[in-house]
């Protein structure tokens, strides 16, 4: 037996897996090869760019309220942390100070779709695990939350919450949302523990997750991983902290300590009552006023840039305005890394763990794919 | 009605293709399909991942031109006969990353899926709804049954 061991590894020395481009455990087209020997991957390679639209091209030279509603376009899952940060660095760059009522209105946005980009992740996550009963339950909770957010923006999708200068009209908290709200918070809190005490005692999920595609403090770090897969590995960063528009809230900021499949779902799950527990303070606290500030005045600006924390990491926006018109415009998604750590943690895995180590991070890659391809002009 | 489409018609079997939007309408179609509150399977059709499984064959976003040699050898995977529905503004008309130019047509997008590959059935939406999904997808089928 030995023998014929020996021969079969000298003969097959690297056998390469192909997944993609598309591939039922992402849904979205991307290539990953995996190089594997004995059925374990010994090296994995990555190819992103099959989404590419050139989002950023597209919005050269257009003027700053359309192209601020065009970066909503970039990520169906994140698209009020794209719009809302886009306008953020507009008002930095102009100064304006938007109202209080209007910031706590994008906070609940917010916070609303930190919850269902969760919830997603956790049902993708017990999708790719093969419970597909877990799957459906928590694309039952997850239905809560899209009619709040169907109810306060108007769309399921793309909501276009925020403008310069505050939040959009149609968007103010009147007394029936803030009661349905409650109302919503008050479901999903208590549908969130059923799940999370029937995920964790449930010893076949738990076994199938714990020590898979562990990715160590010291890669993550390396690698520059954002978000819950650096909160993941032991690390306590989270940009909320630092945000300003954070600080009436009380929250915690969870970590977990082994950065592995089982890590990063007992993240999310526990992230979710920390997103409840702001949008119910927000709901409580939420000062009277107008919501928006129409009193700006356009000027030009050299590049701004600024950081926001949406439900995968750190997020960068930064463009400069001319003639009330968008120049040089840069969006740096938490994926890119996140993608780029995940391509490591997959390596020392069985193969039919690989898919699951690469979803741990909670890949989007159209949120990713945007590098601008430069050809020259003769003129 | 022969017995292959009658049991033809109590097992549509759909492929969803992704071919470069946002992933808004990918989401709310794997919604339809897995959430229980709109529950496509009511319908006997079920979500696949095997262009040689499938009978139907959901296609979202604008054409990448990355992505339309592999839209194009799906869609010729899929056996006979097959119905195609376009979800979406992206998959309709290109949406918002082919015609923001105006006249001047983007480089990066291939043209919506009708110039691709031939669509039965179109679902309009920013993002598709998932009754219109529900409603797109029950449209598709007398194509389906209506073969011998």
């Amino acid at each position: 037996m030995d023998k014929n061991d020996k021969a079969k590894r000298q003969e097959v020395i690297e056998t390469e897996v192909t997944m993609g481009t598309v591939h039922p455990a992402a849904l979205e087209p991307y290539r990953v090869r995996l190089f594997v020997e004995d059925e374990i991957v010994r090296d994995a390679e990555i190819t992103v760019g099959l989404n590419h639209r050139g989002i950023e091209r597209i919005m050269e030279g257009l003027p700053v309220e359309k192209a601020n509603s065009l970066t909503e376009k970039i990520c169906g899952i994140c698209s009020n942390s794209h719009i809302w940060n886009s306008v953020m660095v507009a008002e930095k760059g102009l100064e304006i100070e938007i109202p209080e009522r209007a910031s706590y209105i994008r906070i609940i946005m917010g916070e609303l779709e930190r919850l269902h980009s969760h919830l997603l992740y956790l049902a993708h996550g017990n999708e790719v695990l093969g419970h597909e009963t877990f799957a459906m339950r928590l694309f039952f909770i997850r239905e809560t939350v899209m009619e709040l957010l169907r109810m306060i923006g108007g769309n399921r999708v793309q909501y276009g919450c925020s403008i310069i200068g505050g939040v959009r009209p149609r968007c103010e908290l009147d007394l029936m949302r803030i009661q349905k709200l409650n109302e919503g918070m008050d479901i999903i809190e208590e549908k969130i523990g059923q799940f999370a005490d029937r995920f964790v005692s449930d010893p076949i999920v738990m076994s199938r997750i714990t020590g898979v595609g562990v990715l160590t403090k010291k890669d993550a770090l390396r690698l520059a991983a954002t978000g819950p897969t650096l909160r993941s590995t032991g690390v306590d960063m989270d940009l909320r902290r630092d945000m300003e528009i954070y600080d009436p809230f009380d929250f915690d900021i969870i970590t977990q300590q082994d950065g592995d499949v089982k890590a990063n779902l007992l993240m999310r799950v526990l992230e979710i009552p920390e997103s409840i527990k702001i949008i119910r303070q927000a709901v409580k606290n939420i000062p009277s006023g107008p919501i928006t500030d129409r009193s700006w005045e356009m000027q030009d600006t050299g590049i701004i840039k600024s950081y926001i924390e949406v439900p995968r990491g750190k997020l960068l926006h930064s463009y400069a305005l001319e003639e009330g018109r968008v120049r040089g415009s840069i969006v740096r998604t938490p994926s890119i890394t996140n993608i780029a750590a995940m391509q490591h943690a997959c390596i020392g895995n069985h193969i039919s763990d690989a898919q699951l180590a690469i979803v741990q991070c909670d890949p989007c890659f159209t949120c990713t794919d945007r590098a601008i391809k430069i050809t020259k002009i003769e003129i | 009605m022969s017995i292959k489409s009658y049991s033809r018609a109590r097992a549509v079997h759909a492929m969803l293709v992704y071919t470069g939007g946002c992933n808004g309408c990918d989401i709310e179609i794997v919604n339809t399909v897995l959430s229980p509150k709109f529950d496509i399977e009511q319908y006997k059709i079920f979500l696949t991942w095997n262009p040689r499984e499938a009978d139907v064959l959901i296609v979202t976003g604008p054409v990448t031109k990355h992505n339309e040699k592999p839209l194009k050898e799906i869609y010729d995977a899929i056996p006979e006969p097959k119905a195609v529905i376009a979800a979406g503004a992206c998959a309709l008309m290109g949406g918002v990353y082919k015609n923001i130019h105006g006249d001047i047509p983007s480089e990066e997008i291939a043209g919506p899926v009708e110039e691709v590959i031939p669509v039965d059935a179109k679902v309009p939406g920013c993002a598709v709804r998932p009754q219109d999904v529900l409603a797109g997808a029950v449209a598709a089928l007398p194509k389906l049954l209506g073969a011998k």
